[in-house]
């Protein structure tokens, strides 16, 4: 491999962000972090990276949002998405409620909690490594 | 009060028990008499000595507080100062006559009762004074009978009226005092009757309601529709109708929830006279059930979050990618993971349970095949019971086991139930599950030769949290949730579960839930 790939970590839990960094930079990718919706489109349009694994409930923007924004620009829509969900624990009547995944544009979905051997492999799948 | 203290000339008092009781004397006047809590006062007006006389002596017998004046224009006078029960009343006298006695009388009391006395029994003049009011009449000459006869009669209206009255009046005081809202209506849904807290739980300003249409004091569409639902059921339907409905509140944070139930009600014929309907405010308790749903799921995903984050970091440390570890670390790391594996689980099983209870769960029901569902459930625990050296196994009938539910619900149930049994059988032990049938249920039971459960902590085992706690079991991990969401579930779907269970020699737990109905 010539050059490291770069994968954009988004979640508003930095330990969360951390220990997915931790796993994929040991799999040999770069990593960026962003803490919220609003920091991950700023820091995607200036550093492009190859995925972005992308926390749905965060503050500011939240990811289906974000999954949109980076799906209808021209410029960003070949970035590859990964939506973090917990769709199964959804309490529908609480403030907790959100879409139903599967009507957004991402490429994946991960579920909360995450298996991280599982999140590697689609990473591995995503960038053809 | 009593008869007594009247100003009458030939008062006297009842006679003692008995002392009347001679051949001929009519019990059930007595006891008619006797019903009623206070002495009935007879007033005699005629002008014949020998029937005052008469009249006083056998009324006195059966209990009456009787008095007698000779002639119409007495006869006003006591009736304008005193309340009579009965009136005998001669038509024919001198001066004032009984008509123009009995036409003062109904409008002084017009619940007193009059039977006039007519000399010569004339069908006229008896029609004439029932056509003013008259009770009934009694012509002359009469038996010592003939009197008792239309006498008990009257007794007999009396006391239904009175009956009528007082329930009448119970009733008013008791719905007025209920704390639940109560409505009548005709059939011409007409109010007939709204206690206070049903007014002030529709916010209706106006205090006399009765005779308006319902819709004029009613503001909740819903509510109405009730009422039209309740009147248009077949006269051999007699379904409560039930629903929530929402009063008030621009937006729903200060709208008044209330249960509503409304019933029709009908005469003997069953021909529909209109409808009952009782409102309940269950505000506070929805209110309530949210809060607590809202709590729950805030904790669980709060504590989940996080416990999940620190699983990733330590399941890092442990791959050797923050540098290589020793053996005590790693066993160390192993320890914590464990104990936090224990927390995620708790706060799932949690937000399950808050799912579950506010009845938000996805309830799509479909028809399950409860004897495979059950083989496959076994067939993914098999490498747990094998790590315990348990035998663990499905017991096969041969037909297919049909039944309607939820599928993740109904594995859960299959799950939590082989799970625990695992937990809670020592090695060597077996488990076995089986679906089919038994009467109008379909059954599922998971029986193992574990620990059991004494009889005393059978019924706790299937509450929040609780969890037996022994020498042998004080080790084994869990939340104490399980069994409480297989019981939520298996009430979810019109179920029962139970437990069977001997201390030492095994637990079977049974759950039953509906068969489908082809």
């Amino acid at each position: 491999m010539s050059e490291k790939k770069l994968v954009m970590v988004v979640d508003d839990d930095p330990d969360l962000v951390e220990a997915v960094s931790m796993k994929l930079e040991s799999k040999d990718y770069r990593v960026a972090k962003a803490y919220d919706g609003q920091e991950a489109m700023e820091k995607i349009q200036a550093e492009k990276p190859a995925l972005v694994i992308l926390d749905v409930m965060m503050p500011r923007k939240n990811g289906w949002v974000v999954c949109d924004e980076i799906k209808k620009d021209g410029g960003l829509k070949d970035i590859g998405v990964v939506m973090l969900t917990a769709v199964g624990d959804a309490v529908p009547s609480t403030s907790y409620t959100h879409h139903d995944g599967k009507t957004t544009l991402a490429d994946d979905y991960v579920p909360k909690p995450i298996d991280m051997d599982q999140l590697v492999e689609i990473v591995d799948d995503h960038l053809g490594s | 009060m009593s008869a007594e203290q009247d100003n009458c000339q030939e008062q006297q008092k009842t006679p003692p028990p008995d002392s009347s009781s001679g051949p001929g004397t009519d019990k059930s006047i007595r006891q008619s008499v006797a019903d009623i809590f206070f002495q009935p006062r007879v007033l005699v007006i005629d002008d014949e000595e020998r029937i005052r006389d008469a009249c006083h002596r056998l009324l006195s017998e059966e209990g009456f507080g009787v008095t007698c004046t000779k002639n119409g224009e007495d006869g006003l006078h006591v009736i304008e100062r005193t309340h009579f029960d009965i009136i005998l009343l001669d038509l024919m006298m001198a001066g004032l006559s009984g008509f123009d006695v009995l036409s003062r009388v109904k409008s002084l009391h017009p619940d007193t009762v009059i039977i006039v006395i007519t000399g010569y029994a004339t069908i006229e003049h008896s029609i004439e004074a029932m056509k003013k009011g008259a009770f009934d009449f009694l012509p002359k000459p009469f038996s010592p009978e003939d009197l008792r006869l239309v006498v008990r009669k009257a007794i007999e209206f009396i006391r239904t009226l009175q009956d009528i009255t007082t329930e009448k009046s119970r009733m008013r005081v008791l719905i007025n005092l209920l704390t639940d809202g109560v409505l009548t209506t005709d059939n011409q849904k007409n109010v007939a009757l709204a206690n206070p807290t049903f007014l002030k739980m529709l916010r209706c300003t106006q205090t006399n309601v009765q005779g308006c249409q319902a819709r004029e004091v009613v503001s909740s569409p819903r509510l109405l529709e009730m009422i039209d639902e309740a009147m248009a059921q077949p006269a051999d339907n007699f379904a409560e109708i039930a629903d929530e409905i929402s009063v008030g509140g621009a937006d729903d944070s200060d709208a008044t929830i209330f249960g509503a139930r409304c019933i029709p009600f009908r005469d003997r014929l069953g021909r529909k006279l209109g409808t009952v309907t009782v409102l309940n405010d269950i505000t506070s308790l929805k209110r309530l059930d949210q809060l607590k749903s809202d709590f729950v799921s805030m904790v669980a995903h709060e504590i989940k979050g996080p416990l999940n984050s620190v699983l990733m970091l330590l399941d890092n440390l442990k791959s050797g990618l923050a540098g290589d570890l020793n053996n005590k670390q790693h066993a160390t790391l192993g320890r914590a993971t464990e104990r936090i594996k224990s927390l995620t689980a708790l706060s799932s099983e949690l937000l399950d349970l808050a799912k579950i209870e506010s009845g938000l769960i996805n309830q799509e029901k479909e028809e399950l095949e409860l004897s495979g569902l059950v083989a496959d459930q076994v067939a993914l625990y098999q490498q747990k019971a094998a790590a315990g050296s348990i035998d663990l196994n499905v017991e096969k009938i041969d037909s297919p086991v049909p039944v309607m539910g939820n599928r993740t619900n109904i594995e859960e149930v299959v799950a939590n139930l082989i799970s625990n049994a695992i937990r809670y059988t020592p090695e060597g032990g077996r488990i076995r599950a089986y679906a089919g049938y038994a009467g109008n249920y379909v059954l599922l039971r998971v029986s193992d030769t574990g620990y059991g459960i004494p009889e005393a902590e059978q019924d706790r085992i299937f509450q929040r949290f609780y969890r037996v706690k022994n020498e042998q079991t004080r080790f084994i991990s869990g939340t104490g949730l399980g069994l409480a969401i297989v019981k939520s579930i298996v009430e979810a779907h019109k179920g029962i579960v139970g437990v069977e269970s001997r201390p030492g020699q095994g637990s079977t737990f049974r759950v039953y839930l509906p068969k489908i109905i082809s």
